[in-house]
């Protein structure tokens, strides 16, 4: 028996972790420089995105969760006797996976019996969330530690993320694009879809307005899921933009004939700080039996 | 006839050669979906097209040919410098690629708007409406997905064709330039391939994900 781990970047909420059983080690936002609050717990999503949209020449810092976060969540379960398998956000958009081995290593020594292991999940948000999806299925069905481990390693190569933004700015601030391709882009009112690769942010396409990009996305997640529609575990999150995610997922359920078992995501400050209020994504992975 | 043959030069016949070449490409980079591979198509017909009007210029003498050797360097340079931007695709060639695309129109911006202002006034409004043609189609030619790109190099040919075929109305009188008319019509029906090809393919998203 294991105990899953996740940090925030996964997105889940606090109700759905606590459904599921799973220890959220949340990262740090602040929206000062100085004072650094707790995503999720000092502060909601909503009010956080709210207060960017509200002061637009604010750009908050994230920061990655201690390897003492890590530890002091890991040790009562330690002391239960449970194995520990921790899932982060990719270790190329942050220092929590990095965070997490540490802690893992620190308690391998106290706890030489245990199972403590690591996991960097090569993406974020709802992308993140799929695998810790199937990891907590593999949890309540009853796979071992291990195995567990070997799966959700398979499933992270299988799992994608694609993402479409509202607006350029928040690429601009983060320094993921220089200013010209943010004013150019703006007046051409060019929308991205970006993708997750191997851990990183990498742009697929530039379409023309946010109908164009939504009608672009939908096509190309129908055609990408119809032969295994009834064999994926699917995601779609969104930043202040429920009516458009509500929406787009109706049309995805309609054109598979599919239920979604994922509730709509509000993507957190993790990812959600670099692409800004309005932006939309889905996330899909096989589910783990495939890779038994 | 036997006159005819003698006045061309040797320069005159790998001119022609040179165009053939040119609308081959040409007629090539418009049925190319990907941006990377059509700017790199189009770039190297562009050179062609360079070393035709060189060529040409060797027949009949550089100075008739010289703007247009200006025009044809402005245009490889311009598909070569995009075939690098859209081939890497990251923040800094992006970045690059739309400073370049700024300049450019900057430099064709100031060239068109002398040549208008220097032109008859009774041919101007040609001139201002090549000019925005060819502002249209570098800026088509940036933009994304398939059509922009198509539509704008239709009426930038078509006002091309105006100034170089028996249409001509700058300078009064009926110059032929055959292989001019041949390389802008063949663009323009190459997109019309193009569209005739694509309404007959089944359809497929623009984007292709990866499947699961």
């Amino acid at each position: 028996m294991f105990k899953i781990i996740s940090d925030g970047g996964c997105d889940f909420s606090e109700k759905e972790a606590k459904e599921h059983g799973v220890t959220i080690i949340p990262f740090y936002i602040s929206l000062d420089g100085e004072n650094y609050l707790k995503e999720g717990v000092d502060i909601k999503k909503d009010d956080y995105f709210k207060q960017l949209l509200a002061n637009k020449k604010l750009f908050p810092k994230t920061s990655q969760p201690s390897p003492a976060d890590y530890i002091d969540e890991m040790i009562p379960h330690l002391k239960e006797g449970l194995d520990i398998i921790i899932l982060t956000v990719s270790s190329h958009l942050s220092g929590s996976n990095q965070s997490a081995v540490n802690a893992a290593k620190l308690m391998e020594e106290e706890y030489p019996q245990r199972q403590i292991i690591a996991l960097d999940s090569l993406s974020g948000c709802i992308g993140q969330g799929v695998i810790l999806r199937e990891l907590i299925r593999m949890r309540n069905d009853g796979l071992d530690t291990l195995k567990a481990k070997e799966v959700t390693e398979k499933i992270i190569k299988n799992a994608n993320i694609y993402f479409t933004l509202d607006t350029l700015e928040y690429l601009k601030k983060g320094g993921r694009i220089g200013p010209t391709s943010a004013l150019v882009g703006g007046l051409l009112n060019l929308r991205p879809i970006l993708y997750v690769e191997e851990g990183k942010v990498a742009s697929l396409e530039k379409v023309r307005g946010k109908k164009n990009a939504y009608k672009l996305m939908k096509e190309a997640l129908i055609e990408a899921l119809r032969e295994e529609k009834n064999n994926i575990n699917l995601s779609i999150g969104h930043i202040l933009s429920e009516e458009d995610a509500t929406e787009f997922k109706d049309a995805i359920e309609e054109a598979l004939e599919i239920k979604m078992e994922n509730p709509l995501t509000e993507v957190g400050a993790t990812i959600g700080t670099h692409i800004g209020p309005g932006a939309l994504a889905f996330a899909y992975c096989k589910k783990y039996e495939n890779f038994l | 006839m036997q006159n005819f043959m003698n006045s061309l030069s040797g320069w005159f016949l790998v001119a022609q050669i040179l165009g053939l070449i040119t609308i081959g490409f040409e007629f090539a980079s418009y049925q190319i979906k990907n941006k990377s591979k059509y700017f790199l198509v189009t770039g190297v017909g562009s050179f062609f097209w360079l070393l035709m009007f060189f060529s040409m210029g060797m027949a009949t003498g550089m100075d008739t040919q010289l703007s247009l050797i200006v025009a044809a360097i402005y245009s490889t340079f311009r598909n070569l410098v995009f075939w690098q931007i859209f081939k890497h695709n990251t923040p800094k060639s992006q970045e690059a690629g739309l400073i370049f695309l700024l300049i450019m129109i900057v430099v064709a911006l100031t060239a068109g708007t002398f040549t208008v202002l220097n032109a008859p006034a009774d041919v101007r409004w040609l001139h201002i409406l090549g000019l925005i043609t060819a502002l249209g189609f570098v800026v088509g030619q940036y933009l994304p997905g398939v059509h922009y790109v198509r539509i704008s190099v239709v009426f930038y040919a078509l006002v091309v064709i105006l100034t170089q075929t028996p249409l001509n109305i700058l300078y009064g009188d009926f110059r032929w330039n055959v292989m001019g008319i041949a390389i802008e019509g063949a663009k323009i029906l190459s997109v019309i391939a193009f569209y005739i090809k694509y309404s007959k393919e089944p359809h497929k998203p623009l984007i292709q994900l990866s499947k699961p």
